[in-house]
C-alpha cells in the first residue's frame, strides 16, 4: 500500500511533514479503519501525505517503525495493555481513533454487569477469555489526540492528518452538535417527541443520527463546558424517564465523569 | 405608496406566472409536531398549492437565503510559493420571496443596516440581497411574538410588495416599479372606500391579537446599570450554550472564518460559518485565552447585542420580537422573561 | 414583458473599486504582498517588513499609527497585526510579530520572499495632529513596544511639532527588550528614552521597577501648564495601562488625553463578525484605538 509518489510534497514552498503511520486494532468493530479505507475519492491523496507502515485491514506486511500510532478499540485484556505501551513507546503521537479508544464505546457498556463472570459466560460461551473492566485508551497511556466519534468521520481524520503534514493545530469543535443540527435545518427530535443529546454533545459529525430522524446518543462526547446537569432536567421534565436518559449517557462512554460525578 | 385590490384567484395565477419565470421560495408544511401541529419552513416551491399563506412563524427564518450557514469568502489556487486568490459572491440567480411576515421583513431591513449600509458592506450579503423580489404578507400573532414592543410589528419599506387578506379579496401594497410591472400579469383593480375601511379593520383585529409585551424603555440604559445583576447567572446556569438562539433568530449574522487547506494541496480556501456568542469558543483569543469563559457571561452579551449595542450603532435594536428563540430553546429562555427579569431584578417563576 | 426578475450582478458593478471603505469590492480585497526582510528580535518575536507588490496599489497604501491590518497565508490563517512602522512609508509595513499559533509559525517558516496577503489598514489610530503643540509621553510595556513604535516613528520625523517627548519602556527582564537598536536614534532626536526592567541580571545598569516608577518622576513636581498640555499613548497589557492611566488621572490629565490599543479575537476586522465585541463596542472599528475615557465606560474591557 506504498504509494510511489515519494518525493516530498509541498505547500507554499515549504516541504510537508511526511509522517510513518501506523493503524492499531484493540476491542473493537474495526468500523473506523474502514471508514478511512471506504473512502475512495480522496483515498490516494490521504496516502500521498503518509507512509503506512502498519495498517491490519488492509496489509500483511508491518513494521514497528513509525511515528503516528492511531489506536482503534477500547483495552480490554492483559496483553491488549502490553501491546499499547509498546506501541506507546513506539510513536511520537499516539492517536485515539473513535469513540471506543477515546472512551470505552459501546464496549464500556459491560462495565455496567457487576458480575463480570456473567457477562464472559454470555458473551464467550464455555470458552472463557480473560476479559476486565473495558478501559478508554486514555487510562493506560497518555493520548496526545483524540478524535472522536462512532464511527469516526473520515473527513475529520483527513483533516487531523494534514494538519500534522503542515503544522497546523488541529481543531475540533467545542460547541454541542445542535448548532450543526440547525444549520442542516432538521426539525429538533423533542419537537417530534424524542430524546437527543445533540444540546450537550460535542459537533463535528455535520448532526449525523438527528439528519436522519434520529436522536443523538452523545457518541463524540461531551462538548466543551456541556451543562449535563440542566440538560438532564429539561428531558426529565419533558417526561422521558431516569433510564431512558441514562441509557442514552451511557452508551458510548463519553459522559462517564459527568454520571459519575452526580453518584 | 400605490395600492390596489385583486380577488383572491387571481392571487395564484400570479404565482403561477411567476414560477414559470423565476425560483420562489415560500413557507410550506416541513413536518408535524407531536402535537399533530404543522412546522412551517421557508422552501423552495414550484406549485401554488404548497404554499401555506396563513402560516405561523416558521422554526427557522429564512436567512439561509442571503447567510447561508456556511460560505466560502476565497478560494486559492496555490503553485510552489506563489498564490492567486478568487473571489466569488456565490449569488447566481435572482430569487423571489413569497410570503414574508413583518418582523422578517423588518429582520432584513436591520441586517441592511449593518451588512449593507455601515462602513465595509460585505458583497456576500449584497449580491443576494440585491437579486431578491419579495412579497410580503400580514400574519396571525401567536402568543409568543412581542414584535410590537420592538416596533416591528409593520413594515414600512424592504419589501417589492405586501399583500393583506380582506376576506374576499387582497390588499396590495406596491412599492416598486418591479412589482408594479409584475402585477400587470393579473386583474387589480383600485380600492375603493370601502376597501380602506376592511383594511384599517384586518389592522386592528390583527393588533388585538398581540399578548406578550416587553417593556424597552430606556432598556439600553439598565442593561448597562444591571450588568453585574444576579439574574444573568441564574439564566446562564440553565444555558445550554448550544447556539439554537442565534441559529433560529432571523437578525443573528455574526460569523467565524477559517482558512482550510485542500487534501490535494493544490489550492485552499477560506470558510465563513456563522457563529453564536453563546458558544464557548467565542470570545478566545491566540494563546488560550477567553474573554467570555462563564456561560452567563455569552447569554449576557447575547442581549448586550442585540439590545444594546446594536442601539448604540443604529438607533433602534437588533431583535424585531419574532419569538423564534424562545420558541426553540430547551431551557426556556426567552426574551420577554429575561427582559422582564432584568428590569425587575429578580426571577419570576 | 416576461415577468422575469434580471440578475445584478454587483462584482461587475464594483469590480475595480476597493479604494473606499464603502465599496463592496473593500471587503475581500488583498493586496499580494511580499516579505521583503526578515530580523529575528528574540526567541519568540520577529520584524517582518512586507512590501505591496503592485507599484499603483503601493502608492495608495496609507495608514496612521495606531492601524492594524489583516495578514494572510492562503489555507494557514488570517490574523490582526499593529503596523509597527512609520506612516510616512507608503505600501510598506514592518509588522512586529510573537509566534502564537498556525498563521504566524507557518509565517516563522517561509521567511523572506514569501508571499502574503494584506489587507487594511483598519481601525482607528492615535490623533499624532491633534498632540501637535503638546508633550507626549508614549509609554510601553513588554511587546506593546510594537504598536508604539509607529506613533515614535512619527514624533521623530516631525519632531519641530510637539513639546517634550519621553519613551517610557518596561519589560519582564533585560533579555526581554525589544528593538534596542533603535534607542541610540530616539535619543540623538531629542526624546528621552527611560528603560526600566523588574527584574535585572548581572549586566544591567539600568533602572529596576515598575513603569510607573519612572512615570512619577516625570510628572511630580511639574507645573500645570506642563499637566494640561500633555498627551499620553500606552500600550501593553491591560494590568499595565490601567495603573498608567490611573496614575495620569491623579495628576488631572484628562482621560480623553491618553490612548490605549485594546486587542481582541478578530475575524473580519470590518465590524460584520462581531468576534471583536467589548461589551457591545466593536473594538475593530471603533477600536483598536481607545481614548481612555472610551474604555472606562466600556463593559469587560480591563
Ligand atoms: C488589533 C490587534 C493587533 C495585534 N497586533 C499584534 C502584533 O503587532 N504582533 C503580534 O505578534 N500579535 C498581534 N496581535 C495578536 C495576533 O493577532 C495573534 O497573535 C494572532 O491572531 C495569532 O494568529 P495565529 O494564526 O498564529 O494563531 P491561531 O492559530 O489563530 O491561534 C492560536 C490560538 O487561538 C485559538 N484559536 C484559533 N483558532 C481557533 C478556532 N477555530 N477555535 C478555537 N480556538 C481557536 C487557540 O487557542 C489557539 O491556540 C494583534 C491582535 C489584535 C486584535
Ligand atoms: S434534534 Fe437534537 S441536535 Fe438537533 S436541535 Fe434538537 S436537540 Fe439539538
Ligand atoms: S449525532 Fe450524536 S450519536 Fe450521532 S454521530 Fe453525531 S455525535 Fe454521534
Ligand atoms: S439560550 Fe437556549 S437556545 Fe440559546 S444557547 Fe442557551 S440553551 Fe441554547
Ligand atoms: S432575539 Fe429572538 S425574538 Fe428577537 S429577533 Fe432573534 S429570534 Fe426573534
Ligand atoms: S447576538 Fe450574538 S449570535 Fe447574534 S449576532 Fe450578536 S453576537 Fe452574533
Ligand atoms: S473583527 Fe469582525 S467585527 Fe471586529
Amino acid at each position: 500500500m506504498k504509494t510511489k509518489e515519494s518525493d516530498t510534497k509541498t505547500y507554499l514552498g515549504m516541504p510537508l511533514y511526511r509522517p510513518k503511520v501506523g493503524f492499531f486494532e484493540f476491542s473493537s468493530c474495526e468500523g473506523c479503519q474502514l471508514q478511512i479505507v471506504n473512502n475512495e475519492s480522496t483515498l490516494l491523496d490521504f496516502l500521498s501525505l503518509v507512509e503506512v507502515v502498519s495498517f491490519r485491514e488492509a496489509m500483511t506486511e508491518k513494521s514497528d517503525d513509525y511515528e503516528i500510532a492511531f489506536i482503534e478499540g477500547s483495552i480490554t485484556r492483559d496483553d491488549e495493555v502490553k501491546r499499547l505501551k509498546r506501541i506507546r513507546k513506539n510513536a511520537k503521537i499516539l492517536v485515539a481513533l473513535g469513540s471506543c479508544a477515546c472512551f470505552g464505546g459501546v464496549n464500556q457498556l459491560k462495565n455496567r454487569f457487576k458480575n463480570l463472570n456473567w457477562v464472559k459466560k454470555e458473551v464467550y460461551g464455555r470458552h472463557p477469555v480473560d476479559t476486565e473492566p473495558v478501559r478508554a485508551v486514555e487510562d493506560v497511556v497518555k493520548v496526545d489526540l483524540k478524535i472522536y466519534g462512532c464511527p469516526v468521520k473520515k473527513e475529520e481524520v483527513e483533516k487531523s492528518v494534514l494538519h500534522i503534514a503542515l503544522g497546523k493545530s488541529i481543531e475540533i469543535p467545542k460547541y454541542p452538535v445542535c448548532m450543526e443540527c440547525k444549520a442542516n435545518e432538521n426539525i429538533c427530535l423533542f419537537d417530534l417527541g424524542e430524546l437527543c443529546l445533540g444540546p450537550v454533545t460535542r459537533a463535528g459529525c455535520n448532526s449525523w443520527c438527528p439528519n436522519s430522524r434520529a436522536g443523538c446518543w452523545g457518541c463524540r462526547g461531551p462538548a466543551d463546558d456541556a451543562n449535563v446537569e440542566y440538560m438532564k432536567k429539561i428531558m426529565k421534565e419533558k417526561g422521558f424517564s431516569e433510564e431512558a436518559i441514562l441509557e442514552r449517557l451511557e452508551c458510548f462512554g463519553g459522559f462517564a465523569d459527568f454520571l459519575k460525578r452526580k453518584k | 405608496m400605490i395600492f390596489r385590490t385583486f380577488k383572491k384567484d387571481e392571487l395564484k395565477k400570479l404565482v403561477e406566472i411567476l414560477a414559470a419565470h423565476n425560483r420562489i421560495v415560500g413557507p410550506v408544511e416541513a413536518g408535524r409536531d407531536k402535537h399533530g401541529s404543522p412546522i412551517y419552513a421557508f422552501n423552495e416551491v414550484s406549485d401554488f398549492n404548497s404554499i401555506r399563506l396563513n402560516y405561523t412563524t416558521t422554526k427557522l427564518p429564512a436567512k439561509r437565503y442571503f447567510l447561508p450557514f456556511q460560505e466560502d469568502l476565497s478560494s486559492f489556487r496555490t503553485e510552489g510559493g506563489g498564490w492567486q486568490k478568487i473571489i466569488d459572491y456565490n449569488a447566481d440567480k435572482p430569487l423571489i420571496f413569497f410570503g414574508l411576515h413583518p418582523c422578517d421583513i423588518n429582520a432584513l431591513n436591520k441586517l441592511d443596516k449593518v451588512l449593507m449600509h455601515s462602513v465595509y458592506p460585505m458583497p456576500y450579503y449584497a449580491a443576494k440581497r440585491k437579486n431578491m423580489f419579495i412579497i410580503g404578507v400580514e400574519c396571525i400573532p401567536q402568543t409568543f411574538c412581542f414584535c410590537r414592543s420592538m416596533g416591528a410589528d409593520t413594515a414600512l419599506h424592504g419589501f417589492d410588495m405586501f399583500i393583506t387578506d380582506l376576506g374576499n379579496k387582497y390588499f396590495v401594497e406596491i412599492l416598486t416599479d418591479t412589482a408594479y410591472n409584475f402585477l400587470k400579469s393579473i386583474r387589480t383593480e383600485e380600492p375603493e372606500e370601502k376597501d380602506h375601511v376592511l383594511y384599517m379593520k384586518a389592522v386592528a383585529e390583527r393588533n388585538k391579537k398581540f399578548t406578550t409585551r416587553v417593556d424597552t424603555t430606556d432598556l439600553a440604559k439598565i442593561l448597562d446599570m444591571e450588568f453585574q445583576s444576579d439574574v444573568w447567572k441564574h439564566w446562564g446556569e440553565i444555558c445550554l450554550s448550544c447556539g439554537t438562539c442565534s441559529n433560529v433568530c432571523p437578525t443573528c449574522y455574526c460569523y467565524g472564518v477559517e482558512e482550510t487547506v485542500d487534501l490535494d494541496l493544490k489550492g485552499a480556501r477560506k470558510t465563513k460559518t456563522l457563529h453564536s456568542c453563546n458558544l464557548i469558543d467565542f470570545a478566545e483569543v491566540a494563546g488560550g485565552h477567553n474573554f467570555r469563559p462563564e456561560r452567563h457571561s455569552r447569554l449576557k452579551y447575547r442581549y448586550y447585542h442585540k439590545h444594546r449595542g446594536f442601539v448604540e450603532a443604529f438607533e433602534e435594536s437588533l431583535c424585531v420580537g419574532c419569538g423564534r428563540c424562545g420558541e426553540s430553546c430547551l431551557a426556556g429562555i426567552n426574551v420577554p422573561e429575561v427582559i422582564a427579569s432584568v428590569r425587575g431584578g429578580k426571577i419570576k417563576k | 414583458m416576461k415577468p422575469e426578475l434580471k440578475f445584478v450582478d454587483v462584482i461587475a458593478q464594483q469590480q475595480r473599486r476597493h479604494k473606499r471603505k464603502n465599496d463592496l469590492a473593500c471587503f475581500e480585497h488583498t493586496f499580494r504582498s511580499e516579505v521583503t526582510s526578515v530580523y529575528p528580535l528574540t526567541e519568540m518575536e520577529t520584524i517582518y517588513r512586507i512590501q505591496i507588490i503592485d507599484p499603483e496599489e503601493r502608492k495608495r497604501f496609507r495608514f496612521i499609527p495606531g492601524q492594524f491590518l489583516m495578514l494572510e497565508l492562503p489555507g494557514i490563517g488570517e490574523a490582526p497585526f499593529s503596523i509597527s512602522s512609520s506612516p510616512s512609508i507608503h505600501g510598506e509595513v514592518e509588522l512586529c510579530i510573537r509566534k502564537a499559533g498556525n498563521l504566524t509559525n507557518y509565517l516563522a517558516k517561509v521567511g523572506r520572499g514569501a508571499i502574503v496577503g494584506i489587507r487594511g489598514p483598519f481601525g482607528t489610530g492615535f490623533p499624532m495632529e491633534e498632540m501637535h503643540g503638546q508633550n507626549i509621553l508614549l509609554i510601553a510595556g513588554g511587546l506593546g513596544l510594537a504598536p508604539l513604535r509607529s506613533p515614535i516613528a512619527y514624533a521623530q520625523e516631525n519632531r519641530s511639532h510637539f513639546r517634550e517627548v519621553n519613551i517610557i519602556y518596561g519589560t519582564k527582564s533585560p533579555a526581554n527588550l525589544l528593538f534596542t537598536y533603535q534607542y541610540d536614534m530616539w535619543s540623538r532626536d531629542d526624546i528621552n528614552l527611560h528603560i526600566i526592567v523588574e527584574k535585572a541580571d548581572p549586566s544591567w545598569k539600568g533602572a529596576v521597577g515598575l513603569s510607573t516608577d519612572i512615570l512619577m518622576k516625570i510628572l511630580s513636581g511639574r507645573s500645570d501648564d506642563f499637566y494640561h498640555n500633555t498627551y499620553a499613548i500606552v500600550c501593553g497589557p491591560p494590568v499595565m495601562f490601567k495603573f498608567v492611566c490611573k496614575m495620569l488621572n491623579t495628576f488631572h490629565i484628562p482621560m480623553q488625553k491618553m490612548f490605549v490599543s485594546l486587542e481582541r479575537r478578530m475575524h473580519c476586522g470590518m465590524g460584520k463578525c462581531c468576534r471583536c465585541n467589548v461589551g457591545s463596542t466593536y473594538t475593530c472599528i471603533k477600536g483598536p484605538v481607545f481614548d481612555y475615557w472610551t474604555v472606562m465606560n466600556l463593559k469587560e474591557a480591563i
